[in-house]
């Protein structure tokens, strides 16, 4: 039979296996949908399939890693094609901006005294600039930096060679470190640091248009 | 992560910045490391790099963690959520397989599911032919060519000058899918091309027959795939999808309900 016959000693198995999982499942899809409602069907669909193929799981392996692959084959089927249109206006006019930009800004305002403005940030301005990468970006920062998976896991979960995880971990982090840093100059915690070191021409503008104003 | 070893006797600052994130990472392997450690012993420049990028990844990461792990909200799944998803898992028999089965566009599933699937006709009776299919399938026996030995591919191959028509076994794209074997075998006096399937769960038998005089009846419900109506006969315990293109006449014996074995033959239409 196609329906699952499984036993309900085989549903709990999975649930206790699965549902452990299911806070940080739910982080991600809520960054990657940005929206409250396909997140949670997005998850849903996520362990409905999971359960679906429980006997393909292998006993042992990383379960976390086989539930995140799901879920990201799942978003890029599923969901991503109507997310799609708004991404890549995004995220290409965000890339030109801030590819000129990579990090070094970033780098040199860690090395600051204010070195700890990242600590100074609220939650909402990260998951702003988390929000604010290309998905792609996006999918493996959560991946690598929140969810600690290693860049072998992460290369399994998305099926790409774990070169294309490495070059796509280092934009997406410098495009996360200037994001960060510039929710700091919005916010004020960061100085703007001068013409050599203008973050984001933008947000200096805005910065500079608060003051005056 | 392996570096040549005719490469790697000196790491320098180039090389060291562009694996700054892979040694932090600490995803380099222990003579990397090495390698890495003694350039960043004699190299100030490099040192202060690895210092500030190894500062800004623990903060980002502190960061990430307190804005997307519990107890913040963008952390934690809605206590309703989980309600949820243990009931859907409880009772999931029926959505399952629609989405287990489905590697096609959503929309075709989305039609589906909002009752595209039209019953045009249900005639009564019996077919002659398919009521031999099923007993055929039911005797089970012992296939003459594996797909396990020869690939599935060379299936069709394998019936080649056998017949005096070429089968064409239709490619059934779901998981846990695929084809066992194949015999000779016939409906009737109708030679037919045999191939057994593996189901997630049981098996399928699948006959092929040239049947240019109609000699299959209209008995079952039919159903329009596409191009393609699809009958479905219920005969002797088994359900079973008959489709016709030209004057070949496919009959599928399986033991899945009506509704999978719909979406496993669907599968197969789409893919012609």
């Amino acid at each position: 039979m196609f329906d699952l016959r499984q036993t309900d000693l085989t549903r709990g198995e999975f649930e206790e296996l699965a549902l452990k999982h299911l806070d940080p499942l739910y982080a991600a899809a809520l960054r990657l949908t940005k929206n409250d409602r396909d997140a949670e069907d997005l998850v849903q669909d996520t362990f409905l399939r999971a359960y679906r193929f429980f006997d393909k799981f292998e006993r042992g392996t990383n379960m976390k890693a086989w539930l995140f692959k799901i879920l990201t084959n799942t978003f890029i089927n599923r969901y991503r094609r109507s997310v799609k249109e708004r991404n890549i206006v995004e995220g290409s006019e965000r890339d030109a901006v801030h590819e000129r930009f990579v990090s070094r800004e970033a780098a040199e305002y860690a090395a600051n005294p204010e070195q700890y403005f990242f600590d100074r940030l609220l939650s909402d301005d990260v998951l702003k600039a988390v929000d604010s990468l290309p998905i792609d970006f996006r999918l493996v920062v959560i991946l690598a930096d929140l969810q600690e998976f290693s860049y072998k896991e992460i290369a399994e979960i998305l099926d790409v060679p774990v070169g294309t995880v490495m070059s796509r971990l280092y934009r997406g982090r410098r495009l996360l470190q200037k994001a960060l840093a510039s929710y700091a100059v919005l916010s004020g915690v960061l100085q703007d640091v001068g013409e050599d070191g203008s973050i984001d021409l933008e947000a200096y503008r805005k910065r500079r248009g608060d003051k005056s104003a | 992560m392996a570096i040549e070893p005719t490469l790697s006797a000196v790491m320098d600052c180039g090389e060291l910045e562009r694996a700054i994130d892979a040694y932090l990472d600490g995803e380099f392997d222990a003579r990397e490391r090495a390698e890495a450690d003694a350039h960043l012993a004699k190299c100030e420049r490099c040192r202060a790099l690895a210092e500030t990028q190894g500062r800004i990844r623990t903060a980002v990461r502190t960061r990430l963690r307190e804005a997307m792990s519990p107890p913040a909200a963008a952390g934690r799944a809605p206590p309703a959520l989980r309600a949820r998803i243990e009931q859907a898992l409880a009772s999931s028999h029926r959505p399952l397989w629609r989405r287990a089965l489905s590697p096609l566009p959503i929309g075709a599933v989305a039609a589906c599911a909002a009752g595209a699937l039209l019953v045009l006709a249900t005639h009564g009776g019996n077919d002659a032919l398919v009521e031999e299919a099923v007993r055929s399938h039911h005797r089970g026996l012992p296939l003459e060519v594996m797909a396990a030995s020869v690939g599935e591919g060379s299936i069709p191959a394998w019936f080649a000058g056998k017949l005096d028509f070429n089968p064409a076994p239709p490619r059934f794209r779901a998981d846990g899918v695929h084809v066992l074997g194949a015999r000779l075998s016939h409906l009737r006096e109708l030679p037919a091309a045999y191939i057994r399937y593996a189901l997630p769960r049981g098996q399928a038998g699948l006959f092929i027959v040239d049947d240019p005089g109609g000699r299959f009846g209209e008995a079952g419900r039919a159903v329009r795939f596409g191009p393609h109506l699809v009958r479905l006969v219920n005969a002797r315990g088994y359900n079973v999808a008959v489709w016709r293109e030209n004057e070949i006449v496919y009959s599928l014996v399986s033991d899945l309900d009506e509704t999978a074995l719909f979406e496993l033959v669907r599968t197969a239409q789409a893919t012609r």
